[in-house]
């Protein structure tokens, strides 16, 4: 119980324990009540980006499972074990800080930035790809290329797309307006072949009975527009998380943490696996699911 | 614990400084930690949004006063209802009691120094201006004509308006609400003082926790929603446009996810005040406690649960109709329970009608108009019938204007004191608040019957037949203006010229009673312990309040 006058200026009863709390218990439940209503809500604000995924993927699953075949997985698999990694390196940065070892803490919170560097670097090799091969689905952010006077014969052997696959030699990439490409919808067929179409798809990838190459384009561009915003929020969040990993390697090295001070790595622990849990969901959704249309 | 004078409990070790005075730079008000003064700040942000608000209101009334499309033309009207609906519902209604009144009483409420998180408080602040600050851009630039619900495909594909900047807008506002209930919920479950249990708290309180709840949980459904609809606005991706693949009902899932329990966001602090105004007003124990506190954890609940009650006539499934339907009617239980005991609380009371309970008692009556014609609208049968009609705009005035503005001021009216430390007019408090009670009824009940009839909502043009109802609603409207532009008169005069209120100007119990008015910086000179349950009026809680009557008596007489 203290009697304070003046309140804008901080009472340091012990180190980092804030003027409105009476003791480090208090402030310590505080702290972490909030970090987790505050994961609940990121939950819920995923949950949004999921609901539109289910909606869409329920509807249209060839057109998923054609845009889903197209990212790498090797690259989404290597990213959720580096993700997984730091995860572990993260954990231990924690017990080191209620060990109270400086050292060990610096060298953990490097390893994790490490990681998560390293994640957001496929992820740019990824996004670069995309780019390269026009399948951004926003018109103009896709890599412009005029169409070669000398190869207008390719316009001439044009075929069904549903005869056009990955196996071939790739066709020249022409995309004067950096729109959405997308020619490939041989799994319509596939599907069409073995009766295995939902019925909004039998209304959606068809114009008069013929398989329609541009209406099926356009639900795959929505795979890859959801595909875009739910990991481009996730590398947004890992972005975030590195700004908090670059303050706490400094009070770290500030040696601010002790045995009885460690809630801010903690928290930041908290955050950091809460950003690879929906990783671990992004990938199957994204990279796995439909895969065995075609392997 | 010794009884202590009920006049003024926190007089004998009275600070000199109280959180008013206590530092008077831009500076000390801007950086402040102090959830008093953030509380002060949002009031006067709110109050501003609230006249813009209102003014888009007048504007409406006024064009409806003649059939034709005259005053406005159909675009322009457009945008009228438009702003005034996201003016009023994001940047006034849902920050209203939450923001002014809960950031300054709760952390009193319960015997704590201030919130948990007094830097993410003010943080929430600055994101509510600067959210504020778009809106008001986007509105200079020519607003934006879809609607509050920004229903697609008309606001990713065809509008031609500022849907991006107000839906930005709106996406950082969330964050202000979302901050704002992280904190209450921390506050709550961490900062009460020793002896404060969780059925010690006043019902306030309780209605705040589950509040915080929704928004906790809503808000980031909005969020990541107006997020997609604004890159869907650039991109023509075809997530919401069905031209191309899209949903167009998915946003309106999504958006009445949050929107709806938005709407328990909008009633259940009201419903807080409330329980409290009528309470102290009875100077009797609030009738069944833990019902009123659950039934507040129960509309926050199954507030979630009944979204689908704005699509049915969307072409959502039946079944799913059906089953919204039965839900609607389970989530008008708790509402109930707590008019019951509001009820039950007055009979055989020591009523006495100052202003705050003027509003209280107000309050009640158009909560019941308001929830029932909320069954109607629930019905699914009925609702074909009334979908889109002013019946639906006349619902929910009676829920969001008498029911949360009519609380809110009667908390502004009954906190005042705390607040100021001055008394404002009695006199004028009461006819302000019998005009609001007498121009909002004749506003909105006239709109129930043009509703009925069938007059749709959001047009400029109507027929004639419906003509002398109309003007009945733009009279009653111009009557519930100066209603609530007294206030801002008498209010602002008692802060120079009002009489000193003392500490507890009503001798009422809870601890914001017991601590100087204004409070200081730290809320108590001495921090409390309780010892008494919520809601005691006699002796039990502490409070010589007998004696504080003869002594008023006495100073009366002479």
């Amino acid at each position: 119980m203290s009697t304070h006058e003046t309140s804008d200026k901080f009472v340091y009863h012990e180190p980092g324990l804030q003027h409105q709390f009476e003791d480090m218990g208090q402030q310590e439940e505080s702290v972490s009540i909030g970090m987790w209503a505050f994961l609940a809500q990121e939950i819920m604000f995923f949950g949004g980006l999921f609901t539109a995924y289910l909606v869409f993927r329920s509807k249209y699953p060839m057109a998923f499972a054609a845009g889903s075949n197209h990212l790498n997985a090797f690259w989404g698999g290597l990213n959720t074990l580096v993700l997984i990694v730091s995860s572990l390196t993260m954990a231990l940065t924690v017990y080191y800080a209620q060990k109270g070892n400086r050292n060990m803490q610096v060298i953990l919170i490097m390893l994790t930035m490490f990681f998560g560097s390293v994640f957001l670097g496929v992820k740019a090799i990824e996004y670069t790809d995309k780019y390269n091969h026009g399948i951004v689905p926003v018109t103009g952010l896709n890599k412009v290329v005029k169409a070669d006077t000398k190869s207008e014969h390719a316009e001439v052997k044009e075929k069904p797309c549903y005869e056009v696959s990955h196996g071939e030699e790739e066709e020249e990439y022409v995309n004067p307006r950096g729109e959405f490409q997308w020619k490939d919808c041989s799994l319509v067929k596939l599907a069409q072949d073995h009766n295995y179409l939902t019925s909004a798809e039998k209304i959606g990838y068809f114009s008069n009975g013929e398989i329609d190459a541009d209406k099926f384009r356009d639900k795959v561009r929505i795979f890859f527009f959801l595909y875009f915003v739910m990991t481009g929020l996730h590398a947004l969040h890992m972005i975030v998380g590195l700004g908090l990993m670059t303050w706490l390697l400094w009070t770290a090295w500030k040696k601010y943490y002790s045995a009885d001070y460690y809630m801010p790595v903690e928290m930041s622990g908290l955050y950091w696996h809460f950003v690879d849990i929906v990783w671990i969901f992004l990938f199957p959704l994204l990279y796995l699911l439909g895969r065995h249309f075609m392997h | 614990m010794q009884t202590q004078d009920a006049i003024t409990p926190g007089y004998a070790m009275r600070p000199k400084l109280n959180y008013l005075n206590n530092g008077t730079t831009l500076k000390s008000w801007l950086l402040t930690k102090d959830h008093k003064r953030i509380a002060i700040m949002y009031l006067i942000t709110v109050s501003l949004f609230f006249m813009m608000g209102g003014l888009y209101a007048a504007t409406i009334r006024l064009e409806l006063l003649t059939p034709a499309s005259d005053l406005l033309e159909t675009g322009t009207y457009n945008k009228v209802f438009t702003q005034h609906g996201i003016l009023m519902i994001f940047f006034f209604l849902i920050p209203s009691i939450p923001a002014v009144l809960g950031n300054f009483l709760i952390p009193i409420m319960i015997g704590a120094k201030d919130l948990a998180l007094p830097r993410i408080n003010l943080l929430s602040l600055y994101i509510y201006w600067l959210a504020g600050g778009m809106a008001l851009w986007a509105l200079m630039q020519g607003g934006v004509d879809t609607g509050w619900t920004f229903y697609t495909p008309y606001s990713t594909t065809f509008s031609n308006s500022y849907v991006m900047a107000v839906g930005l807008a709106i996406f950082i506002n969330g964050f202000s609400s979302i901050l704002t209930g992280l904190n209450f919920i921390v506050t709550i479950h961490t900062m009460r003082a020793p002896g404060m249990t969780w059925f010690r708290l006043p019902l306030f309180v309780w209605a705040h926790y589950a509040v915080s709840l929704v928004m906790v949980l809503g808000t980031p459904v909005i969020a990541i929603t107006t997020l997609l609809l604004a890159i869907e606005r650039i991109s023509h991706v075809g997530i919401f446009d069905p031209s191309i693949g899209g949903d167009p009902i998915l946003f309106q899932h999504l958006f009445w996810f949050y929107s709806h329990p938005a709407v328990y966001i909008m009633i259940l602090p009201g419903m807080g005040v409330i329980s409290e105004l009528i309470s102290s007003f009875s100077r009797k124990k609030i009738f069944g406690y833990e019902f009123v506190a659950f039934s507040s954890i129960a509309i926050a609940v199954f507030g979630f649960l009944v979204w689908g009650h704005h699509l049915f006539v969307s072409g959502q499934s039946m079944y799913a109709g059906m089953v919204f339907s039965f839900l609607t009617m389970v989530v008008a239980v708790p509402s109930a329970i707590k008019m019951f005991n509001w009820a039950a609380t007055l009979y055989k009371g020591s009523i006495s009608f100052d202003t705050p309970m003027l509003y209280g008692i107000g309050f009640m009556g158009l909560f019941l108009i308001g929830g029932l014609t909320g069954l109607f609208l629930g019905a699914i049968g009925l609702t074909v019938h009334l979908t889109d009609t002013y019946f639906v705009v006349a619902h929910f005035h009676y829920v969001m204007v008498g029911g949360q503005v009519i609380a809110y001021l009667g908390g502004i009216h009954y906190w005042w004191p705390k607040m100021t430390g001055k008394m404002y007019s009695e006199f004028w408090g009461k006819i302000s608040a019998m005009l609001v009670f007498v121009g909002f009824n004749l506003t909105f009940f006239p709109q129930f019957l043009l509703g009925y009839q069938g007059m749709p909502r959001r047009y400029a043009a109507y027929p004639e037949e419906f003509q002398v109802l109309n003007i009945f609603s733009t009279a009653g409207a111009s009557v519930l203006g100066i209603g609530l532009v007294m206030p801002v008169i008498y209010l602002g005069h008692s802060l120079i010229f009002g009489k000193d209120a003392g500490d507890n100007p009503w001798l009422l119990p809870g601890l914001e009673w017991r601590t100087t008015s204004p409070p200081p910086t730290e809320n108590f000179a001495v921090m409390p312990v309780v010892t008494w349950e919520a809601y005691e009026y006699g002796e039990e809680s502490g409070l010589d309040v007998e004696a504080a009557k003869r002594r008023l008596a006495v100073e009366a007489a002479t």
